[in-house]
């Protein structure tokens, strides 16, 4: 068999049955990642003697009989914005290309816990897209491809970690989003993304951009290897005080399932993504009770971007002060800080005020659901050379990310079909506060009835 | 330019102005702007004396954590 595009369940069977060797594992993915990272621009830095180091380790332990579980032995590629000792860690911006950690993050300690083999580090949006990107080009890595097509864009910021998967370069990935961006770079290239609720997965170790917005989730072939990755990685973390002490154990519910769609959802949405969107909801029908609901007027949007406008001003403001936003690629985020620094102190509490009565509207409205379906992005993949406003213009209001966002809400996105020029579409299942099952359940039910994730890019297909 | 939109760019211009560039001040004005108009989204909206922010912020469940 051929480990590539092997979702993590039957990986994990071949590794343990000794059909295929966590160090043949390695060797696999690090020449993938050498061969096509580039081709993309998706990966940041090989992390191959860390990585080979490991797959040994992993090798012997699962000879002797020790098994860590399904990531046993697995590579995998991080967001560049999780620390690693002794590895650069650039945060995607050219002002901190040599920068260097001496720990690992949180997360990359709970992989290495889990046996998990990390291989690469992988291209992000500079600084998580928090200077205000209009266009692929801001990474000082240069723009990632979606492997779909070398003109369209991987989505961001978590660009290399949606690229990688979907062109197979790694078996899973990490990404972070602190406002779309493991949502995008899912849609982007038809993998599967899961944004775990706020506090699920500790943030230790990670650039913070907002620290009460941003979260750190899997990108994957699968809905269901999102489920398994996440319980590798969930779990409370004394050095994130943000962090849950619920724990997570990933069970799929299989019946009974309830998934509402919000009125008006794919209003002001592209022809091809609602198109995709209504097939997606005909499937969804096939296995649960499908409602339609309607969240009130609420400033979502003001609530979520004035949070995250005073946040990410003050987690960059020794940056900011320091001139160093001059050394950003894209020109729009070298003078992006500066008006973020004037959010008055008032409108920032009051939206702190105001979030807690958007996370009581959504435990309401949303209350007896699994999951509020909805369309992974309003548009279809923007080009890799033009600025998104040029290449997919659009109108529609981002409810689903504001109101998911601001109020801590996972959230998973799987393929839902392709456009005319056979780029990727896809559908979110968003859920109440710690019900990542819920929206994994409705997602690995519906990637059972559907065959797009099955499908990959053929330029990239061994 | 909104009044309070144009304090706010002065004073940006006053803290930031040397690092940047004449052909990139209409763009930071236009953030400026934007920002304004959220906040401005955000006032409209009335809360009680008694409404909190999040301080040490948690996902909301009716069951508690």
């Amino acid at each position: 068999m051929t480990p590539v595009y092997t979702p993590l369940r039957e990986l994990s069977i071949s590794v343990r049955s000794g059909e295929v060797s966590p160090v043949e594992l390695a060797e696999t993915f690090l020449e993938r990642l050498e061969t096509h990272g580039p081709k993309l621009n998706a990966v940041v830095t090989l992390t191959k003697e860390r990585a080979m180091k490991h797959a040994r380790r992993a090798e012997e332990e699962i000879k002797e009989g020790k098994l860590r579980g399904p990531l046993h032995g697995v590579p995998w590629g991080g967001k560049d914005l999780l620390a690693t000792a002794g590895i650069p860690t650039t945060w995607g911006a050219a002002p901190y290309r040599d920068q260097v950690f001496e720990r690992d993050a949180t997360v990359v300690t709970r992989l290495d816990d889990a046996g998990a083999v990390l291989a690469a580090k992988l291209a992000m949006i500079e600084l998580a897209g928090g200077m205000g990107y209009r266009q692929p080009n801001a990474s000082f890595t240069g723009p990632c491809a979606t492997p779909w097509s070398p003109r369209h864009w991987s989505g961001g910021s978590s660009s290399g970690s949606g690229a990688s998967v979907a062109a197979g370069l790694v078996p899973f990935a990490i990404g972070s989003e602190t406002w779309g961006s493991i949502l995008s770079p899912a849609n982007n290239c038809g993998v599967a993304g899961l944004r775990p609720t706020y506090g699920r997965v500790s943030r230790h170790g990670a650039m913070a951009l907002s620290w009460t917005l941003d979260k750190l989730g899997p990108l994957c072939l699968t809905a269901d290897d999102c489920g398994i990755v996440l319980e590798a990685i969930a779990g409370h973390d004394s050095r994130d005080r943000s962090t849950s002490k619920r724990l997570y154990r990933y069970v799929l519910k299989r019946d009974g399932l309830r998934v509402a769609v919000p009125k008006g959802v794919t209003d002001g949405v592209a022809e091809p993504v609602r198109r995709n969107f209504e097939d997606a909801m005909r499937a969804v029908e096939g296995f649960a009770e499908v409602e339609e609901i309607e969240f009130p007027e609420f400033p979502y949007g003001a609530v979520t971007r004035t949070i995250l406008n005073a946040e990410a001003a003050a987690a960059f403001d020794e940056f900011t002060e320091r001139g160093l936003a001059r050394g950003l690629t894209a020109p729009e985020c070298r003078y992006g800080p500066y008006a973020k620094t004037v959010v008055l102190a008032v409108d920032y509490l009051k939206a702190l005020r105001l979030r807690e009565r958007m996370a009581r509207i959504a435990e309401d409205v949303m209350a007896g659901y699994d999951a509020v379906a909805a369309p992974s992005r309003a548009t279809t993949v923007p080009e890799i050379d033009k600025e998104f406003r040029k290449s997919t213009p659009g109108t529609a209001r981002d409810v689903m990310g504001a109101l998911g966002n601001g109020a801590g809400l996972p959230a998973v996105s799987v393929p839902s079909g392709f456009d005319d020029e056979g780029l990727p579409t896809g559908i979110q299942f968003m859920g109440r506060a710690y019900d990542e099952n819920g929206v994994l359940s409705v997602a690995v039910e519906y990637q059972s009835r559907t065959g797009w994730h099955k499908v990959h890019p053929e330029r990239f297909t061994p | 330019m909104d009044s309070e939109a144009e304090t706010l760019f002065t004073l940006v211009k006053e803290k930031h102005g040397d690092r940047i560039a004449p052909d990139e001040l209409e763009e930071v004005r236009k953030a400026v702007e934007r920002i304004v108009e959220s906040s401005k989204e955000l006032r409209e909206f009335e809360l009680g004396n008694w409404d909190e922010p999040f301080n040490v912020f948690k996902p909301y469940r009716r069951d508690g954590e």
